[in-house]
């Protein structure tokens, strides 16, 4: 079924996003330099830790995705219309030879991801925290044509 | 010796333990449900407060605004909201 297909890419694609997060070099902000000490320096600093996002199971966030009391059945649904939509319009923009920028689509990925994060964040805010935080890293598998063709 | 009583009082408790949710919940559960569905495909609702079941995944909701909608999945396995 390609409507299902699609929303395993787009897993993939939280899953490639999440990749690019755990590779970003950890140097750039002192908290995040403090991280990449092993355990012994975290332990000691748990605070710091706490700032940083996991690395994003894919696996899991899909489980949880499909398995959360915050959304019903139709709701689910719904919104894995609309995902699919948007990656219809990521592939139809890259098919067409770009002849806009991308950034046009920045906002109804935008939309769609405040959509889904006012739909779960009351019944699972631990879901809603881990969507908004690989927000820019899926944004930046869509948005690049290699990346995007290369987990679609 | 075990008395029908004592067995009403051990079964009881298991019961309520293990009784899935109740009606009165399942129907909240569908009410938010039908309101999420009806809200993220831009229909004006407010909120569901109430529904009749059509058939599987088909609901006559009905809003507090007064609109009523029939919501059902179609042929194509999307979600449809469709105003009566």
């Amino acid at each position: 079924m390609p409507a299902v297909r699609t929303v395993g890419m787009l897993l993939i694609a939280l899953a490639a996003g999440c990749a690019g997060v755990e590779e970003a070099p950890y140097s750039e902000s002192p908290s995040a330099s403090k991280a990449a000490v092993p355990v012994k320096m975290s332990k000691k600093n748990s605070a710091s830790s706490k700032n940083l996002e996991p690395p994003l199971d894919v696996a899991a966030l899909k489980t949880r995705l499909r398995e959360t009391h915050a959304i019903g059945v139709f709701t689910k649904l719904a919104l894995k219309n609309q995902m699919d939509d948007l990656l219809e319009q990521f592939r139809a923009h890259y098919q067409n030879g770009q002849k806009t920028s991308v950034a046009s689509l920045r906002q109804p990925y935008d939309m769609l991801v405040l959509k889904v994060l006012s739909l779960v964040q009351d019944g699972d805010p631990s879901l809603a925290r881990t969507i908004s935080g690989s927000r820019e890293a899926i944004w930046a598998i869509l948005a690049d044509k290699e990346k995007f063709n290369s987990v679609t | 010796m075990l008395t029908p009583a004592r067995a009403l009082a051990l079964i009881f408790p298991l019961a309520v333990l293990f009784a899935g949710p109740s009606p009165a919940a399942e129907d909240a559960a569908l009410l938010k449900d039908l309101t999420s569905v009806i809200m993220l495909l831009g229909m004006p609702c407010g909120q569901v407060v109430s529904a009749t079941r059509q058939a599987d995944n088909d609901h006559i909701a009905s809003c507090k605004n007064g609109d009523r909608y029939r919501v059902f999945v179609n042929a194509e396995g999307r979600a449809v909201a469709q105003k009566q």
